[in-house]
């Protein structure tokens, strides 16, 4: 087989711990997918702590290409669908003498019983 | 998809093209880009991924010679290092081909025949010890001036992989560093050494980072590498840079300046120097170093005796 077919193309993603998420690192080449994984590792993950490792053939990726990029740009007319358009209400819980649960609040509620 | 983007001009897309390039905005592998561009990036990161390759070799000489087991580990890992830049570059060069047909074998080729070009540091020989923590701390001490200049490229797949390289430059730079500072702490014979080191690549390391002015060897990228923002300053700028922070180094560890004449010339802020002798530019382009052929045979018999690895792999997904 000529060198041209031989190469294949993979995209690896690790993550540092197990509870984080998957990160894209770099691509590579290699003849299949366990040669990819070795390579992974030799070529990304010589020193920094990594907990998981995925490598993904290039062809079983769906990309945008650089139209269909530009319907990602948004409108700046979302406020209602965010926090920020709902700002005006801490100003309104002052008067009934009550704090705002605002995205820190609400986030930091999370975890152990305290 | 059929939208107004595709009825779009060639001029129309260099003009977009232009705008992401002012606003900062990286331009990606799959993205529109003009001949010009592809080309200039394709020349400078197939020669830097071969660069990091070739480059390895040298070194790879003092493996089996390293003075201890710690520094056989160090250079060791430096080695393989070099060569884990090399993979990531050629694959930022690969994906640039596309359009060509071309793949990392026909680079391959064209680094024997001599169309691709590896940096001029890597045809020097490696005399001694001094010579290996010499190219940890000078050698790559360049590369790293060049390489973090380039951090901010507009190509965002070579300013990803230059992130990762430099940051492990960072422990080659110390790597060199521990080398020269034992050296320089120890008899007179190893003092001896390294300043006879310094001596034989000073020109090598000024010629690193290319001529100031196109003139003197007939062509230079540098104009068109900045005018897309692939890098933001001039070689001059660069070998400025790389005499502020390694000449009081140098000074400081009691070694001397191998150009007498060298001095800091506080009114117009510049380094003065002599001009290094270019011809060895000329030389290397032509595979005519000391160790050119010698480095390149090596390069080509591995290829060929790695062949049915290659091969035998290739026969599983067929």
């Amino acid at each position: 087989m000529s060198e041209k077919t031989f190469y294949q193309e993979y995209e690896v993603f690790s993550k540092r711990t197990p509870s984080s998420g998957f990160q894209h690192q770099f691509s590579l080449l290699a003849p299949n997918e366990d040669m990819a994984m070795i390579m992974a590792q030799e070529n990304f993950m010589r020193r920094e702590p990594v907990a998981d490792i995925w490598v993904v053939n290039r062809k079983h990726i769906r990309g945008m290409n650089e139209e269909e990029k530009l319907t990602l740009n948004r409108l700046d007319n979302k406020e209602y669908r965010t926090a920020k358009g709902y700002g005006y209400l801490k100003k309104k819980w002052r008067k009934y003498e009550q704090q705002m649960l605002d995205e820190k609040e609400i986030m930091s509620w999370g975890g152990k019983k305290k | 998809m059929t939208n107004l983007a595709l009825a779009a001009t060639e001029e129309e897309k260099m003009e977009r093209f232009m705008e992401k390039i002012e606003k900062g905005i990286k331009i990606e592998a799959d993205d529109w880009m003009p001949e010009e561009y592809r080309t200039t990036l394709i020349k400078l990161i197939s020669m830097h991924g071969m660069s990091e390759i070739m480059g390895a070799l040298p070194e790879k000489e003092w493996v089996p010679k390293a003075p201890s087991l710690h520094r056989k580990l160090g250079i060791m890992a430096k080695v393989q290092d070099e060569m884990g830049h090399g993979q990531l570059l050629l694959r930022v060069a690969e994906d640039l081909l596309k359009p060509y047909g071309k793949t990392r074998g026909d680079l391959m080729q064209d680094l024997f025949t001599g169309k691709l070009k590896f940096h001029n540091v890597f045809h020097a020989e490696t005399r001694t010890w001094g010579d290996a923590g010499l190219i940890g701390w000078l050698v790559d001490g360049a590369a790293i001036i060049t390489q973090t200049d380039m951090l901010n490229a507009s190509y965002g797949p070579y300013a990803r992989a230059l992130h990762r390289i430099c940051a492990e430059e960072v422990f080659h730079a110390q790597h060199g560093e521990a080398i020269i500072m034992a050296l320089a702490e120890g008899t007179d014979e190893q003092r001896a050494m390294i300043q006879d080191a310094l001596n034989r690549w000073w020109n090598s390391l000024l010629v690193f980072f290319g001529p100031a002015a196109k003139e003197t060897l007939g062509t230079s990228k540098q104009d068109v590498t900045i005018k897309y923002k692939i890098r933001t300053k001039t070689n001059e700028q660069l070998r400025q840079d790389f005499f502020t922070k390694y000449v009081p180094r140098i000074l400081s560890l009691g070694l001397e300046l191998p150009d007498k004449t060298m001095h800091y010339n506080e009114e117009k802020e510049v380094w003065v120097y002599q001009e290094p002798d270019w011809s060895e530019l000329k030389a290397v382009a032509r595979n005519e170093g000391a160790r050119s052929q010698a480095r390149l045979n090596l390069r080509r018999t591995s290829y060929q005796t790695n062949a049915w690895v290659r091969d035998a792999l290739a026969a599983t997904i067929s």
